[in-house]
């Protein structure tokens, strides 16, 4: 599949488990097969870019992120030719696919740590990053701060520390050494030379450590992140590295480099503040964010997103902003878990269909590529007493049926139980029901996904904001070339009345994109829209 | 009617939970601080609430709709380092031409009914001593104990707020049975149903509702079993002002308080007596000073005036209470005295008159005000360097010659002078 440069500004992207997805062998998890027969679906729903999270053998302690292989496949979710077959599929449908790569941590359980751990003189033994005290890098945060009281674990075997950002089972890996980032190279390579499109890099701020900082973001980490994206450039054209990054814009901004690290990066305080200001009826929250979001290189994409495999995080809002998130998204404290809330996007939004619109149309107009968390699009619900992420990492809910047409296994014997309360269980939200309905989510889903990629200004446009005198409404242009597309959102519950100073664009008529209707020409006048609750609008400005 | 352009903006802020009204007229020269400690106050305390600053403007030519306007929310919060979660907005609406309390007070009232408020707090733009802890002192008992009215306690030097404590208060008191000390406040709070409720009543027609607005406020409240606290908010300075000003003030406040018990007197002709309103963080009002005080000028307008208004006076007052009057006024100034009770009589007497408009009504709140200026000295004089406490004890006192006295105002109520 020809890698188009900057392909991945007009993607649509759907993140997906394998062992969430579809189980073709009854065993009660997901599988590559699984995902490969269901490319059908993926492909209907309009999506052109699959991203795939960790499938390598792990001890699973870390859903997949504590990785012991990165050369292979996990038994459970088939073997690598199974992968290649899958890959092969997704690209006849003209579907990229995105891998993950955890470059900073590997499990405990790598036979790189276990030769590393075994003695202090082994040759492997600075692959990680080992001290005899537990007093370095003192100033470095601690991540998962409901689990971890240090970043630094006790080794009783070589009798000695090991650092580890996140939990203690997943041991840093050396990136002051260069057989680590030689090593860490080929297996990227591994998978390149495969056909895969790109590689979502995981935790990519904590690559380097050094004393009398946080121990984040460093020169060093961008260097090596300089150093992969040069070779990848060089033998791989067209692949493209996003970054997990999770940072204050200012922060983000240097991964992009002059455009030489990322292609794209994760807007992380963004997120956040779509949902806050859906609650406080207030665009404040969203365009000051986005107010502080310095501007990126031309070949460089934010990645936006609703929500993804874990809590919708708050580690960047501000002390107040986390009060009110949790008051008001999580108000039992179960939801709650590290700095972040452990929820679903439709239960979030009390499974306010309007509410569910608006905030995907925000994902979709806003700039950057949006992402889409594997049943999200038919509204599924979420399980917050599973304990750690694995609430929102329930089976896909394909049917009424059997285990929700997941799989064929005991129910007992599922990889996590099914939804199954009135509500959001899979008799009630499932993909069959709703294909047969026009006015279900997941045929919105698919409309409004056909209308984010009918046209390349959502994803390369460039964005100003209006500000009409009513915060409630959150209107935008975007343009690109000679194509201006209007966006108005109304944050309320109630129906608003605004007006916009459109002069500029006097003499267009304005054309609604989902119905294709046509508005009143642009005049001298405040254009006056009124707007039911939550309602959006998308016009095409056309001057005719 | 509110201006077409009034209702654009109010469409604009849409839905709030707490409105600040800040009717003004030519204050730019206070206008700033008050507005800035209101934003502090809003970031501090109700950060998550929706908040609209609405200034409703008697024809300003010096700015103060623009510094209201114009006045940046960035620099409270970098200031106080409290972010703001919300918009604030500040708008503002000249409702005419000249200076009008009550179509002020009418227009922000309006506007709280069309933005649903939950709390409608007025802040005067001369409250220069205005600390950011008013606005949740003001807001807090509406918002979250259910309060329909809460007025202002302040603490004042004794010599500020004299016609409060010797006449508005006690009048007050003794007429509605309620202890409210400040019945005309120029801060207060009032929820949304009462101010829904306020705009639907007839006080707007009606001349004590439009000669004062604020007090009629309280009289309403009274009157019409609504939820009344008091809460206690800070040293208040009185803002500095003409002597000339005194009638105009006395139409305002006492007018508008002779005239509310016309319609009222179902209701006051059958209390007695008075009762406490619940007080929130309740601290000493009175500042005792040493009050530079004119007793010369004082006594001489009071003398002066009771010797050129005899025939007026002969109108609106018993004979008893002229001649006890007259008495004192022949007094030097050393000996001088203004007894409370002569003082009590001497309102109740006027109150009568005014209701019976035995002269022109204006005539009648004019004369009072050199009897009023003989009170002040003798208030001032007492205890000068007593405790604010002993002062505190005296004003009860006054407030029982009040209440003793109301069975008197009942009996010359409805004689024929």
């Amino acid at each position: 599949m020809k890698r188009e440069p900057g392909w991945y500004k007009d993607a649509v992207v759907y993140q997906v488990h394998v062992r969430t997805f579809y189980d073709t062998n009854n065993d009660g998890i997901g599988d590559f097969a699984g995902l490969a027969q269901r490319l059908d679906y993926v492909q209907e729903l309009g999506v052109n870019t699959i991203w795939l999270m960790p499938f390598f053998p792990s001890p699973l302690r870390d859903d997949g992120y504590d990785i012991s292989d990165y050369r292979s496949v996990h038994p459970s979710y088939g073997t690598l030719e199974d992968f290649k077959k899958f890959l092969s599929i997704a690209h006849e449908r003209g579907i990229r696919v995105i891998i993950e790569m955890v470059l900073n941590h590997t499990s405990d359980q790598h036979p790189w740590f276990l030769e590393s751990r075994s003695s202090q003189g082994n040759p492997k033994r600075d692959w990680y990053v080992w001290s005899d005290t537990d007093a370095k890098y003192r100033g470095t945060r601690i991540i998962f701060v409901d689990t971890e009281m240090s970043n630094w674990a006790w080794d009783p075997i070589s009798k000695s520390y090991y650092w580890h950002r996140f939990f203690s089972h997943q041991p840093d890996l050396n990136y002051d050494n260069p057989a680590v980032r030689e090593e860490m190279w080929n297996v990227m390579k591994f998978w390149l030379e495969m056909g895969i499109d790109g590689f979502r890099l995981d935790a990519v701020p904590y690559l380097i450590e050094r004393e009398g900082t946080n121990c984040e973001n460093l020169p060093e980490t961008h260097a090596i992140i300089r150093d992969l994206r040069k070779r990848v450039d060089e033998q791989f054209p067209g692949v493209m590295l996003l970054a997990e990054a999770n940072q204050w814009p200012a922060d983000l901004r240097p991964y992009f480099g002059d455009g030489d690290e990322f292609h794209m990066a994760f807007h992380f305080p963004l997120m956040p503040r779509m949902f806050m200001g859906l609650r406080l009826e207030d665009r404040k929250p969203i365009t000051e964010i986005l107010q502080q979001t310095p501007e990126i290189p031309a070949s460089c994409q934010w990645c936006l997103f609703l929500r993804n495999h874990d809590e919708l995080t708050l580690e960047m809002v501000t002390d107040m902003e986390r009060d009110y998130m949790y008051d008001i998204y999580a108000s039992d404290k179960t939801m709650r878990l590290n700095l972040g809330i452990r929820r679903r996007l439709a239960p979030l939004l009390d499974n306010d269909r309007r509410r569910i619109e608006l905030m995907n149309g925000m994902l979709m107009s806003l700039p950057g590529t949006p992402i889409i968390y594997y049943g999200d699009e038919i509204g599924m619900g979420d399980n917050i007493y599973l304990g750690d992420r694995n609430g929102v990492r329930t089976p896909m809910q394909w049917s009424g049926g059997w285990n929700g047409g997941f799989s064929g296994a005991d129910p007992e014997s599922l990889y996590s139980p099914s939804i199954l309360n009135p509500v959001y269980g899979y008799q009630a939200v499932n993909v069959l029901s709703q294909k047969r309905t026009q006015h279900s989510l997941l045929s919105w889903m698919k409309h409004i996904i056909g209308i984010r990629r009918s046209t390349p200004v959502f994803g390369s446009g460039s964005i100003e904001f209006l500000y009409p005198a009513n915060h409630r409404v959150l209107a935008f242009i975007r343009q690109l070339g000679k194509e201006t597309v209007l966006v108005v959102n109304n944050l309320s519950s109630a129906a608003q009345a605004v007006e916009l100073d459109l002069r500029r664009y006097k003499g267009n008529i304005l054309i609604e994109m989902f119905g294709k209707n046509i508005f009143p020409r642009i005049g001298d006048l405040p254009y006056l829209l009124t707007m039911g609750p939550y309602q959006f609008y998308w016009f095409r400005l056309r001057r005719i | 009617m509110l201006t077409d352009d009034f209702v654009r903006q109010l469409i604009n802020v849409g839905e709030v939970d707490i409105l600040v009204g800040l009717p003004t007229h030519n204050h730019a020269k206070t206008i700033e601080p008050v507005v800035r400690a209101i934003q502090a106050g809003i970031l501090k305390c109700f950060p998550r609430e929706r908040t609209v600053i609405i200034n409703a403007d008697g024809g300003s030519n010096d700015g103060t709709p623009e510094l209201v306007t114009g006045a940046s929310i960035d620099d409270v919060w970098r200031a106080s380092k409290v972010y703001a979660l919300r918009t604030l907005h500040a708008i503002s609406t000249r409702y005419a031409t000249t200076l009008d309390s009550g179509t002020a007070l009418r227009t922000i009232l309006a506007a709280a009914d069309l933005l649903r408020a939950k709390v409608c707090v007025l802040v005067s733009p001369e409250a220069t001593t205005i600390e950011p802890d008013w606005v949740q002192k003001l807001v807090r008992p509406v918002y979250y104990d259910n309060f329909d009215l809460v007025c202002p306690l302040y603490r004042r030097q004794k010599s500020e707020g004299a016609l409060m404590r010797n006449l508005l208060y006690p009048m007050t008191r003794s007429m509605y049975g309620y202890r409210i000390h400040e019945p005309y406040a120029s801060e207060f709070a009032i929820s949304g149903r009462f101010a829904t409720d306020l705009l639907g009543k007839e006080i707007w027609t009606q001349e004590w509702g439009r000669m004062g607005a604020e007090i009629s406020v309280t009289i309403t409240a009274i009157t019409g079993s609504y939820r009344v606290c008091q809460s206690f908010l800070g040293t208040k300075a009185q803002p500095a002002r003409n002597s000339s000003d005194l009638v105009s003030v006395m139409r305002r406040t006492v007018g508008a308080l002779f005239a509310s018990l016309d319609g009222n007197f179902e209701l006051w002709s059958k209390l007695s007596g008075s009762q406490p309103v619940p007080t929130l963080d309740s601290e000493p009002e009175v500042i005792p000073e040493g009050a530079r005080i004119n007793r010369k000028r004082l006594h001489d307008m009071f003398a002066t005036g009771v010797t050129n208004l005899e025939p007026v006076f002969r109108s609106i007052l018993s004979e008893t209470t002229l001649s006890d009057l007259q008495k004192i006024a022949a007094l030097g100034i050393d000996e001088f005295n203004y007894p409370a009770e002569l003082w009590a009589r001497t309102v109740l007497e006027f109150t009568a008159s005014y209701h019976k408009s035995v002269i022109n009504r204006d005539h009648i709140l004019q004369a009072l005000v050199p009897l009023y200026r003989g009170r002040s000295l003798t208030f001032l004089l007492d205890d000068q360097n007593g405790s604010g406490e002993n002062i505190e004890i005296r004003e009860e006192a006054l407030c029982g010659e009040f209440e003793r006295l109301k069975p008197y105002l009942l009996e010359i109520w409805g004689e024929r002078k």
